[in-house]
């Protein structure tokens, strides 16, 4: 059941309202123990990747990867406001997700969901990024999740989403971070799950890093996973980086 | 800021100038423009911008769509719920519009809650919606009094370049049009309602309801689909809001009305009635 917050601003509903159920389930749920469906185990989703999408925004990028859709817009480097004078400049990351993008209505209202997925992206960036070059000034970047498929995609997208709108932006940085997440299933490890095998699997693993430099800039890990399954996991996930990498250096080469 | 250290070449100097002095003196900048009888996007001042339509393409949704028209971009997905109709309405179910325009779409948005633009727009979209009968609401109803389908129609902006308006009742439009409903069935005894998995039927959408919209400069000059430079220097905005058959669901124009204004009104209603006629073919 959801409750509708009133709320003046917006166009209100009734005070009530639930998701429709069903007479049977859905035909197309995959099971635990099945092999992987339509890909293989080190297998990622089809990356489409297009910076400059946004044309008033300094930097933007819109990536899709099968079900997963995100746009990402950067604006700034732009003075920063109600803020103490500070050496470094600030990184602001913002996600949003689309009231549809998920099979469960998101109220507009904001919840913990697109903050920590905000957090998760900025980690993976902030270390990328020259700030003490830019002080007293603030980079804004927003993500707007339009469609939903894994938090964990979410992260690893938006994350190489808005790598690529900070580079269109011309703003300074160390190298493009790409990002990739894992998942232990039983004794197999299947890169870039999509929601349901996140779910089924035991643990989940998102790494972003620098493929340029061989540095990590964070590593996300929730679930149960042996110590040496997460070495594993943070191996092929690295290797993979790489690959996404050169493609994504290829697209903006291209564009700009 | 790379780019800020290497040297500039002297067309590109120029396109600077130009672009500085657009900052600083917009209306200027604009009036310099009419005054060729041209636009600065490069369109006369009668010309429409390109639409673009994409349905369906959002599966989490029960039906979407994304509207280009020129640079806006908006995304709308529609989602159905079930819920108690209103009891002095028993019969009817509910259709929910809101608009967002995010900070992602133009840096003249903040973050937080809607804006007032979001909120004006809103309201007109639900008015337009409700008041076209576009979709029947007693055709949302599952059991009277008891279960009726609620339709959130949500539209995001990606990319603002003006007349948001316009776009989004297409993007409603036309996610809504795409909309498939289970076919659901209210148990009197539990008092719960389940919907089939394998029957899915469309929206009894009986009208199809399109906004066009216009400014006018400095009372003179009429300017069809106004972008989002144009759009702050106008002293009125006009929009007509016609059905397939050319017939007036609604008028709106805010701002000056100066003498001229009826003979505006006219042309701009028999500009709408034409340009209806060409978006026919996609929506």
């Amino acid at each position: 059941m959801t409750q509708v917050v009133f709320d003046r601003r917006r166009v209100n509903g009734p005070e009530e309202s639930h998701i429709p159920s069903f007479d049977s389930k859905d035909d197309e749920i995959w099971s635990l123990g099945q092999p992987r469906n339509g890909r293989g185990q080190t297998d990622i989703r089809l990356l489409f990747l297009q910076p400059r999408l946004i044309d008033q925004a300094n930097g933007s990028a819109y990536v899709e990867t099968q079900r997963t859709k995100i746009a990402c817009a950067v604006y700034g480097p732009r003075q920063s406001k109600n803020t103490a004078y500070n050496e470094k400049g600030r990184l602001n990351v913002e996600v949003k997700f689309a009231p549809f993008s998920c099979d469960r209505r998101k109220t507009p209202m904001r919840d913990a969901e697109d903050r920590s997925i905000g957090v998760a992206i900025y980690q993976a960036l902030v270390s990328s990024l020259r700030l003490e070059l830019i002080p007293k000034s603030s980079i804004d970047v927003f993500l707007t999740i339009i469609e939903a498929d894994g938090l964990e995609g979410c992260i690893a997208s938006g994350t190489i989403a808005a790598s690529t709108a900070l580079a269109d932006a011309g703003i300074e940085m160390m190298g493009l971070v790409m990002s990739c997440a894992a998942s232990i299933m039983g004794k197999e490890i299947w890169l870039d799950p999509n929601e349901e095998e996140a779910r089924s699997s035991t643990g989940v693993l998102v790494l972003s890093c620098m493929p340029a430099l061989g540095t990590i800039t964070s590593v996300w890990q929730s679930g149960r996973m042996k110590t040496d399954e997460v070495l594993k996991c943070m191996d092929v996930c690295q290797e993979k980086c790489a690959d996404i990498h050169s493609v994504v250096a290829q697209i903006l080469l291209e564009k700009v | 800021m790379a780019s800020t250290m290497t040297p500039i070449s002297p067309q590109e100097q120029e396109a600077l100038k130009a672009s500085i002095f657009q900052r600083l003196h917009p209306r200027i900048y604009l009036e310099r423009f009419l005054s060729e009888n041209i636009r600065p996007d490069g369109r006369d001042f009668d010309v429409w911008r390109d639409v673009f339509v994409n349905v369906g393409s959002i599966t989490t949704a029960d039906g979407s769509a994304l509207v280009r028209l020129g640079n806006t971009t908006i995304v709308c997905g529609v989602k159905a719920e079930i819920a108690e109709p209103e009891l002095d309405r028993a019969l009817e179910g509910f259709l929910v519009p809101n608009l967002d325009l995010p900070a992602i779409c133009s840096p003249k948005f903040k973050p937080g809650p809607p804006t007032e633009e979001a909120q004006v727009l809103s309201d007109r979209l639900n008015e337009v919606l409700l008041a076209s009968g576009m979709l029947p609401l007693s055709s949302l109803c599952i059991h009277p009094g008891k279960a009726a389908w609620v339709l959130y129609v949500d539209a995001t902006c990606i990319n603002y370049d003006g007349n948001a308006f316009d776009a989004t009742l297409i993007a409603m439009v036309a996610a809504l049009k795409n909309t498939q409903l289970p076919k659901a069935t209210f148990d009197q005894e539990s008092g719960t309602t389940t919907c089939s998995r394998k029957t899915k039927m469309p929206l009894e959408i009986t009208r199809t309801p399109v906004s066009m919209s216009f400014g006018i400069f400095d009372s003179t000059h009429i300017l069809s689909d106004p972008t989002a430079f144009e759009e702050p220097l106008l002293d009125t905005t006009l929009s007509v809001v016609l059905d397939s058959d050319g017939q007036l669901i609604s008028l709106s124009q805010l701002g000056l009305g100066s003498s001229g204004a009826q003979n505006s009104l006219q042309s701009c209603m028999t500009a709408a009635k034409k340009r209806r006629g060409e978006l026919a073919q996609y929506i």
